[in-house]
């Protein structure tokens, strides 16, 4: 045995070849994990290991995803989760970010209306869907409302927060380098919350997402939800999973489309962990 | 009016005519019920085109007294007079913590931003915002944001942005506090370089000695709080001066001692009293 340390092997292989995996190293790996589960799921369900009666191997899913594609059923109910959905986040977000700002900004309006939300935040909101039927009726507008309580309430006790929290120093430069009371809020407030409000977005997304689909299960006949519940209930699992894969591949694309649009909306808060 | 002689013979007695002349000003802080006495019956002059640094205990009311001077703060008692030539430029700009940086905006716009507030054209702006860039060695990083950049260039950024302003008065607290011993060195020597050119009235705040010494014309040592002028040294060192070396000069040696003989019981006073 000896006791010399030696540095490590340098490889033979050319110098780029590292690099190409260090490049896609976190693309590969974050694939790669949901891959070799669905490859497990799969080899589970046709060895007998798994029940296929309970659990579909993926490709039969894919199967009857294909299928209802076919018979236009499927994309139409994804159109109709996808709009509800859009809709109950904009009718949800856009007053709670005003909101939010607005007590952020004024104390008075702060002090009216804290013990309103301090009493209403906390209430789980499902159980909030009996009330919203009986005064707004079974229809289209109930629904978004339930949907819209989440993110409204997530964006209004964020924005809130982010317009206490701003760094007291940002108003003194600003006001050291004259700029006006009124210009305020836009040189400095507005740019100084937006990173908070962007995760409040994020996080909005979640629940707006949960809200649709679980409207969907409780008194829609159309959507998403309504396909997942309703296949499940006829032991149709296949149709079922099919709903659950889309709705999942939905709100899969709507992070990445707001990853996307939080990139350009706030470019200096990405650019240290992007390099 | 006074005739020019009487003015001459006035100056001598009374020293400088213009400059920022601070007359028995105090400020007392009242939260709740209970009230704190930052600063007490300050008197202080700072000629026009001096480099005056104040050292004092920390909570000994420095920030507050620049606070006053920069319009953030009123005084309870005493009033400030500012008289200096200042024409189109603005009469003062603050120099912050690494921490006013704002982390929105590239090196560029941060170092444009007063100008920006004062409704200076864009062209215009970008261009001096630039070339004050350059002085400072960030040329090159006019796009990048504050948080991509080092802690020593964050702080240039900050300089660049109250020089670029170009106003006739700075005023500065701590504004290299952050920094490490080495990187604050430099960005001393790049500050001891735009001053002796530019000559502005400078109100510089430091905890550091070395700092006060290698830097000011005088150096106001402010007593515990509630803050009062303890004593006041000349600083003969020549000019232009070069802060990498300055240090090792004997009379730099023999200054700085004083001022923390000056110091010194101020400091531990101040400690005994946050032990209480
Ligand atoms: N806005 C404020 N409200 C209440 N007390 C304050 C405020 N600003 C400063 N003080 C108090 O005034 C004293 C002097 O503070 P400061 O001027 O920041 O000291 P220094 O800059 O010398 O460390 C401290 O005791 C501090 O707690
Ligand atoms: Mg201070």
């Amino acid at each position: 045995m000896s006791d010399l340390i030696s540095a490590p092997k340098t490889s033979d292989k050319p110098k780029d070849s590292p690099t190409f995996w260090r490049k896609y190293q976190g693309m590969i790996s974050s694939i790669g994990s949901p891959i070799l589960l669905l490859i497990l799921w799969e080899i589970g369900a046709r060895t007998g290991f798994l029940d296929a009666r309970i659990l579909p191997p993926p490709t039969a899913v894919a199967v009857t995803i294909w299928d209802m594609i076919e018979n236009e059923q499927l994309l139409q109910q994804t159109g109709v989760t996808a709009l509800r959905f859009l809709v109950g986040m904009i009718v949800g977000t856009v007053p709670g970010i005003m909101l939010g700002l607005t007590m952020g900004l004024f104390r008075p309006v702060r002090v009216a209306l804290n013990p309103l939300v301090a009493i209403l935040y906390p209430v789980p909101r499902i159980a909030l869907f009996p009330l919203v039927l009986i005064l707004v009726g079974l229809n289209e507008t109930s629904n978004i409302i339930m949907i819209a309580i989440g993110p409204f309430f997530t964006m209004l006790i964020t924005a809130m927060g982010a317009v206490i929290n701003v760094e007291p120093i940002y108003r003194d430069v600003a006001r050291n380098f004259g700029v006006k009371p009124r210009q305020l809020y836009f040189t400095v407030t507005l740019p100084a919350v937006l990173p908070a409000i962007m995760s409040g977005v994020l996080v909005s997304l979640g629940l707006a997402l949960l809200g649709t689909v679980a409207v969907e299960f409780l008194v829609s006949t159309k959507g998403l939800g309504y396909v997942i519940w309703n296949s499940w209930q006829v032991l149709s699992l296949k149709q079922s999973m099919a709903g659950l894969v889309v709705a999942a591949i939905l709100g899969a694309a709507t992070y990445i489309a707001m990853d996307w649009l939080e990139r350009w909306i706030i470019p200096w808060q990405r650019t240290v962990t992007k390099r | 009016m006074l005739d020019s002689s009487a003015r001459a013979s006035a100056e001598q007695v009374d020293g400088p005519s213009t400059g920022i002349f601070i007359r028995d000003i105090e400020k007392v802080f009242q939260a709740g019920d209970t009230s704190v006495r930052a600063i007490d019956r300050i008197d202080l002059t700072i000629a026009e085109g001096e480099f005056l640094c104040i050292v004092g205990p920390s909570g000994c009311g420095k920030t507050t007294l620049l606070r006053i001077l920069g319009g953030l703060e009123t005084p309870s008692r005493g009033e400030v007079e500012i008289n200096i030539r200042h024409e189109n430029r603005p009469v003062q700009s603050m120099v912050f913590q690494e921490q006013g940086v704002f982390p929105w905006l590239s090196a560029l716009d941060n170092a444009a931003f007063g100008l920006q507030a004062r409704g200076v054209p864009k062209k215009e702006r970008r261009k001096q915002a630039s070339a004050m860039l350059k002085k400072l060695g960030l040329s090159g990083f006019e796009d990048t944001y504050p948080r991509e950049l080092s802690g020593g260039m964050r702080q240039r950024v900050n300089l660049a942005r109250a020089f670029a302003n170009d106003p006739a008065i700075l005023l500065m607290d701590e504004p290299l506090g952050a920094l490490d011993e080495q990187t604050k060195m430099l960005v001393q020597d790049d500050l001891l370089k735009l001053w002796e050119e530019s000559r502005k009235t400078v109100l510089f705040i430091t905890h550091s000695l070395d700092e006060a010494v290698t830097l000011g014309d005088r150096v106001a040592v402010m007593s515990h709080r509630p803050g009062r002028i303890k004593a006041m040294f000349d600083i003969d060192l020549p000019r232009p001066r070069n802060a990498l070396e300055i240090r090792n000069n004997p009379e730099f040696i023999e200054v700085r001692r004083k001022v923390w003989e000056a110091l010194r019981d101020e400091v531990l006073f101040a400690r005994k009293a946050e032990h209480e």
